[in-house]
């Protein structure tokens, strides 16, 4: 493949206060990032009054597993069948020729994380994959990438009207701790060679309880408390998805040390899970250290109003390149894919986008280019 | 009374005065002018700030979907001819108040119906405060709301009831319309009487919704020969249809353009509203899309769509202040800022339009400040 040269932008590499430079690419790869850089036989982009920012993450979205194009809307996100379907792997689920992954790499979202719904307790396998390309599995960064779970009013709901547990928030606590016993000691035979039937749903568990992903838990104001006591009594790594009302339990979040995928922010307001929309957490969990994403759940909320989650952060106080990261290196860090995304340095994968104005601030800031792995596969 | 001083005042009407003040007495602005003095007035600095007209949201379903949306008192689906429905007796103030819409600057909504009915009701026109209903109601009856989007043909052809089928919908509205008309006065019934009272002596603009081209098509057709005012509802392939919208002149309110890949969906092209914008058709926003509603942060995100795709900002204020207005007939009280309309206002730190960091810092309801 071609080398590229970006000239002369402004470059936020999540690594290094703002400054003006340029960005070699080579074989689908950034192979250096500096000031002033030289490379013969290179392509030249001239950056000259642009940001230059890693590809934007969204991690938490269900395009393609939603689809909403058509009159009768698509629901491949939910195997609403058992409460523990932790094995459904998204990748089976998801239509890569949905139109909104076009949207998504024109407005700079390079890479996201496509989930299962939350119809379930045990929801599935999300995996994170490239939003450019032909074959799911081709754009496929990581799979499985997390473990889905869901608490509160959607399994309570699906279940509870066929009269099976969980009907309750009782019940989806319940249903999380035997599920996570049983696939802790699945486990510990495993590893200590004791024969056991094999369980596909247990599985599915085990990356999430051998540390190797982390658990994505959907849950909302005092459903948090939960979810932090069941994740921390196994051990496991995990973010809070949603997390509507996190200004209520700043203490609790901090403490555990999980991450937060904040989003989407728009919604009516009403008792119960919606009681409270505190964008202005993103700000106070930042400032104490937490890891937060912002991510849109598209379809539901779309994907270009990424820009507009990152702007009413930027409206609540948030610093508008503190919310560059919630949407670069932080998600990429919780998925621990910050090796290969969420920043410009060598060795990481030329997800690159130059955007003229400053997204989450400018209102009109626009994408003029997007390289998806060296390739340029959108220019204004 | 209150005296906001030194403010950048946008008008609503495009107009934009620099440190200008504003003097409000009782529930009205008293005057509009520079080096404005007024004893006994209290003093809200403006200065740095940019002040407009409280932004007016037509047709809102937050209000009467009945919180937490399980009871929507806004979607009599008991039939879908509902004209004679008064959206005012399904207005819940606590759920108005806890959307804090003060905070996208609105003051204003209009309540309407759901998409599911062909004709769903009248639309109550509201400020987000004070509680006394009394004096937050500013007109009911103000359009009659109307839907050919497939959310009718879904919620009757479900139960085996016409409409089933696009067809359907639109038969049954031109059916409604010749049977109202073609009763004698002294014989129509509460329904006919609001159908002749709208198609025949236009006591009320029409809003329909209608989303897809051949529904916007389909109903552009259908009311070639109305006199009543149009005005689109969630028209989201507007772009499609532009030419038959630029002739017969209709308005356009746009739902949460960022829903549920609305965008994508219909392949919008929102560089068009330029289009309209320079053929005089009203276009407005709406927190609410397909007759349900995300929350008050859509209604600026739409506005700041429109600004994306071209549309020059202070048209833009237009669409949030003098055309929704203007679409509900209140044009007298609202809208925008002069001398004798009411004295809503909201104050941000910078130009919402232009820039996310702009914040409310205060908000007037009828000449009191709750914010």
């Amino acid at each position: 493949m071609n080398k590229i040269l970006i000239k002369g932008g402004m470059l936020h590499t999540m690594q290094e206060p703002l400054f003006c430079g340029d960005v070699l690419v080579d074989d689908g790869k950034i192979a250096a990032v500096g000031p002033s850089l030289e490379a013969k036989d290179a392509q030249i982009i001239d950056a000259s009054g642009l940001h230059v920012l890693p590809g934007l993450i969204d991690a938490h979205s269900h395009i393609g597993l939603f689809d909403f194009n058509h009159d009768k809307s698509v629901d491949d996100a939910n195997e609403m069948t058992d409460p523990v379907s932790a094995a459904m792997d998204a990748r089976y689920g998801m239509n890569p020729k949905a139109r909104e992954l076009q949207v998504a790499y024109e407005h700079g979202i390079t890479s996201m994380l496509f989930t299962p719904g939350s119809g379930d307790v045990f929801c599935g396998q999300p995996f994170v994959a490239k939003t450019y390309g032909d074959n799911i599995f081709d754009m496929t960064v990581k799979a499985p990438a997390a473990v889905k779970i869901a608490l509160g009013g959607n399994p309570k709901n699906t279940f509870g009207a066929l009269k099976r547990m969980p009907m309750t928030r009782m019940g989806v606590a319940h249903v999380l701790w035997d599920t996570f016993r049983r696939a802790k000691t699945y486990l510990e035979n495993q590893e200590q060679n004791i024969p056991q039937d094999y369980d596909p749903q247990l599985e599915a568990i085990l990356p999430a309880l051998r540390g190797e992903v982390p658990c994505k838990i959907h849950c909302t104001q005092y459903d948090m408390l939960t979810a932090i006591e069941v994740a921390k009594a196994f051990g496991v790594r995990f973010s809070l998805e949603h997390a509507w009302g996190a200004s209520d339990y700043l203490e609790e979040l901090v403490d555990s040390g999980c991450d937060i995928c904040y989003g989407p922010i728009a919604t009516y307001r009403a008792p119960g899970e919606r009681r409270r929309v505190d964008v202005e957490a993103v700000k106070l969990l930042d400032e104490r250290g937490v890891n937060v994403a912002l991510v849109t759940d598209s379809p539901i909320l779309s994907e270009e109003s990424l820009y507009h989650h990152m702007g009413e952060a930027v409206r609540e106080g948030a610093d508008p390149e503190r919310v560059l990261r919630m949407v670069t290196i932080n998600p990429a860090l919780q998925l621990g894919l910050e090796q290969r995304l969420g920043s410009l340095a060598p060795g990481r994968d030329a997800d690159i986008i130059l955007v003229k104005g400053f997204l989450g601030l400018d209102t009109d800031a626009k994408v003029q280019l997007t390289m998806v792995d060296g390739r340029i596969v959108y220019q204004l | 009374m209150y005296l906001i001083k030194n403010g950048t005042v946008h008008i609503g009407d495009g107009t934009i005065l620099e440190h200008c003040d504003i003097l409000t007495e009782g529930n009205q602005i008293q005057a509009i002018g520079s080096e404005l003095s007024a004893e006994g007035a209290v003093i809200l600095d403006a200065s740095g700030c940019e002040v407009f007209p409280g932004f007016i949201d037509p047709v809102s379903s937050i209000g009467a979907m009945g919180i937490p949306g399980r009871f929507f008192d806004n979607n009599e689906t008991s039939d879908p001819v509902t004209p004679e429905m008064n959206l005012k007796y399904s207005m819940d103030p606590d759920e108005v108040n806890a959307q804090e819409f003060y905070k996208s600057g609105i003051t204003t909504i209009g309540l309407s119906p759901t998409h599911n009915n062909l004709m769903g009701g009248q639309i109550a026109v509201c400020k987000t405060a004070p509680q006394k209903m009394a004096r937050r109601l500013v007109k009911e009856g103000a359009a009659l709301k109307c839907s050919v989007t497939s959310d009718v043909k879904q919620t009757y052809g479900s139960n085996s009831r016409l409409p089933m089928t696009k067809m359907g919908t639109f038969f049954l509205l031109q059916e409604s319309l010749r049977k109202a008309r073609s009763t004698p006065a002294e014989q129509r019934d509460e329904k006919q009487k609001v159908i002749c009272s709208v198609f025949d002596d236009c006591k009320m603009p029409v809003f329909a919704a209608a989303s897809s081209k051949n529904e916007i098509d389909g109903l552009l057709h259908l009311m070639q020969k109305e006199k009543v005012e149009l005005t689109l509802v969630d028209g989201l392939a507007f772009a499609d249809s532009l030419e038959q919208i630029l002739e017969q002149k209709v308005g356009l309110i746009l739902g949460n353009v960022n829903n549920m890949s609305q965008i994508a969906k219909h392949n919008m092209d929102l560089t068009k509203l330029q289009d309209l914008v320079a053929n005089g058709n009203k276009v407005a926003f709406t927190n609410s899309c397909g007759g349900w509603s995300e929350g008050r942060e859509v209604f600026l995100w739409s506005a700041i769509e429109a600004y994306r795709a071209g549309v020059a900002a202070e048209d833009v204020v237009k669409m949030l202040c003098l055309f929704p207005a203007q679409m509900l007939g209140l044009q007298d009280r609202l809208g925008t800022l002069e001398v004798g309309k009411d004295a809503d206002l909201s104050i941000f730190c910078g130009h919402p339009v232009k820039t996310y960091a702009a914040k409310v810092v205060h908000s007037m309801i009828n000449g009191e400040v709750l914010f």
